[in-house]
């Protein structure tokens, strides 16, 4: 690059030039293989310095991740459908769902993807479409200054010291879901009637409105007032957010209550008719496997989910993990986003 | 109207502004129209929107929101626009300044601020306590309150603005001759400056109230999602629930809405004008 940048060259070594670079990727592509994967953009990080070195080097290939967000991942999926270029795919479950509704991935097996046997159960969904890897997980968070004894149960949102001083996340943003299943909890619904039939739970909820300081949207702006102590705590809080802030010097810290802690849905899966289906098969392998999980779990603050990686710091090693119900919530979603607005209305 | 037979070549100015209008905004506002006229629920959707009672309190919390939003600029904007006005040389060019530059601040960056002001401990509360007018300190922040004043903050140059271009225009010799026929300078203001300045009070409101029944950025982050609008409730529908229906209803009712008051202040406008 150097020494074109040197030389004043010749329109003829231009043309050369020019054919020479229009030829190369093809070059490339017969001596190397490549692998497409498309992902969020948060991911990037952690995936271009953990994940693709590892596996670059033991397959011999080069990994290209496209970061962005799951709705776009879909569309690339859906305008490609002939002819795909990227062959895995990593997006949170709801999309999954309209993946597999519109056919557009290829199912597991663990004939292709052997360290699937070693997911702990309700890691694996619809027949094998998409598998979990790593799961973000959904707690209460608290101002270190204002709440001296980290919060032991979900029920303590609802306790009237924190008057005016509770945030939580719409119902909009999927990290909301779970305080609508929480409070069907705290009423001694098991999760699977609480998932299902909403009711109980919305009513716990409207208890909640006189704690409520504000229902969120935007994730930092309801961190930013935990911070400055304006609020006292947040449920459900991600993992993942919470304990980045932690680590990046904030007084804040995240508990896990007593009845159990929510995982958040991040799906990985082959797409149908990928190029490099072997190779792509790999990929989701790896991700499945407890030596790239274990390295995963700790900077990405999430629960791994083979069974061969023990839980992170901060999770007891017996805390209960719900797995929530996604295409329960697509179906219903909607209507109880309705009658959010109008229960929990000021 | 009836004198320009042939068409003024000077019209043709007007073609770059009008096709792009037509092209980004027209347009997109007849599809938006027709979907919501005639898409799956055609009118049923809007039965059904005015038939729900929840419908009413987010229209009310639109309509009731903005026009607190245009007083609270009114009666901030009514005086700062006629010091502006009085002012000379450097004087003006200062408050003009400080009115416009502040525009160039985005609205998360003031929403965020006013997020600060409005704390429990911020500034508005501990002057109230200071002051003895608030027995505890209280928390203004995601309120309607807190709203209406943060919302006004960013929508007060839109007032001043309109206001100033036609007070500057009032000779100020007819306040002087008001002042030698004895007026008081209570009965100067209300019988003459105050008419004189009606058409500038118009255009001024119908901007502010418009863009305050649309905002959709300020109450997202300054009253959050437990108090719904007209605009945070077509965001909603669009971009969260793929509710094009719902969106489309509710986009066209906003639009309805503020199109109404644009119309009416602009006949208004127009009548008060004409009686001067």
């Amino acid at each position: 690059m150097d020494a074109f940048a040197l030389a004043r060259p010749s329109r003829r070594s231009i043309l050369a030039g020019t054919a020479a670079l229009i030829a190369m990727p093809s070059v490339l592509r017969a001596q190397t293989r490549e692998l497409v994967v498309g992902g969020a953009a948060g991911h990037k990080p952690w995936v271009e310095q953990i994940v693709v070195p590892a596996f670059e080097k033991k397959y011999n290939c080069k990994v290209i991740f496209e970061g962005t967000r799951s709705l776009v991942n879909l569309e690339k999926m859906q305008k490609n459908k002939d002819r795909q270029y990227m062959s895995v795919v990593q997006m949170d479950d709801p999309v999954m769902i309209l993946a597999v509704k519109e056919g557009l991935l290829d199912p597991l097996t663990p004939a292709k993807a052997p360290n699937m046997a070693d997911l702990l159960p309700g890691s694996t969904h619809m027949d094998g479409m998409w598998a979990n890897y790593l799961q973000p997980w959904l707690g209460i968070a608290y101002n270190k200054t204002a709440v001296k004894a980290p919060p032991v149960s979900w029920a303590e949102l609802f306790d009237a010291t924190y008057k005016g001083r509770v945030i939580i996340p719409s119902l909009q943003n999927t990290e909301g879901l779970p305080i609508l299943f929480a409070a069907g909890l705290l009423t001694g619904a098991s999760l699977d009637a609480a998932q299902k039939d909403t009711d109980v739970g919305f009513k716990k909820l409207a208890t909640l409105k006189a704690n409520l300081l504000t229902i969120y949207t935007q994730q930092p702006q309801a961190y930013n007032l935990l911070e400055q102590g304006e609020a006292h705590l947040i449920g459900p809080a991600m993992s993942s957010y919470c304990l980045e802030r932690k680590a990046a010097g904030a007084p804040i810290d995240l508990a896990a209550p007593k009845e159990g802690v929510f995982a958040m849905p991040s799906g990985i899966a082959v797409i149908k008719g990928a190029p490099q289906p072997e190779l792509a098969f790999a990929y989701v392998n790896e991700l499945l496997g407890a030596e790239l999980q274990g390295k995963l779990a700790g900077p990405t603050f999430s629960l791994a989910t083979n069974k061969a990686v023990p839980k992170p710091e901060g999770l007891g090693a017996d805390v209960k993990i719900f797995q929530i119900d996604w295409a329960n919530v697509a179906a219903q979603r909607n209507d109880w986003i309705k009658r959010w607005d109008r229960d929990m209305a000021i | 109207m009836s004198t320009t037979r042939r068409l003024d070549p000077v019209l043709l100015l007007a073609l770059p502004a009008t096709l792009y209008i037509a092209i980004v905004y027209g347009l997109p506002l007849l599809f938006l129209m027709g979907r919501s006229l005639f898409g799956t629920g055609g009118l049923d959707s809007f039965v059904g929107f005015f038939a729900d009672p929840f419908s009413w309190t987010v229209l009310a919390n639109t309509l009731r929101s903005a026009a607190l939003v245009t007083l609270v600029c009114l009666v901030i904007g009514y005086p700062t626009a006629l010091v502006l006005a009085r002012a000379g040389g450097f004087a003006q060019a200062a408050i003009l300044v400080a009115i416009i530059l502040p525009l160039s601040v985005g609205v998360v960056v003031k929403a965020f601020a006013w997020q600060i002001v409005l704390r429990r401990d911020g500034i508005v509360s501990q002057a109230m306590t200071g002051l003895g007018l608030w027995s505890e300190p209280q928390r203004l922040l995601f309120t309607e309150a807190g709203l209406v004043i943060g919302a006004a903050n960013i929508f007060v140059p839109f007032m001043i603005l309109p206001i100033y271009a036609v007070l500057k225009l009032v000779d100020p010799r007819l306040g002087e001759a008001a002042a030698t026929l004895g007026a008081s300078p209570i009965y100067r203001f209300l019988k003459v400056a105050l008419p004189l300045s009606l058409p500038g009070i118009v255009t001024g409101v119908a901007f502010v109230f418009s863009m305050a029944a649309s905002m959709y950025v300020i109450p997202s982050l300054v009253i959050g999602d437990r108090f719904q609008t007209l605009a945070t409730l077509t965001g909603r529908s669009f971009l969260f629930m793929r509710n094009e229906q719902l969106g489309s209803t509710t986009a066209v009712v906003l639009l309805a809405l503020t199109v109404a008051v644009v119309i009416a202040s602009a006949s208004l406008s127009r009548r008060l004008g004409g009686a001067q």
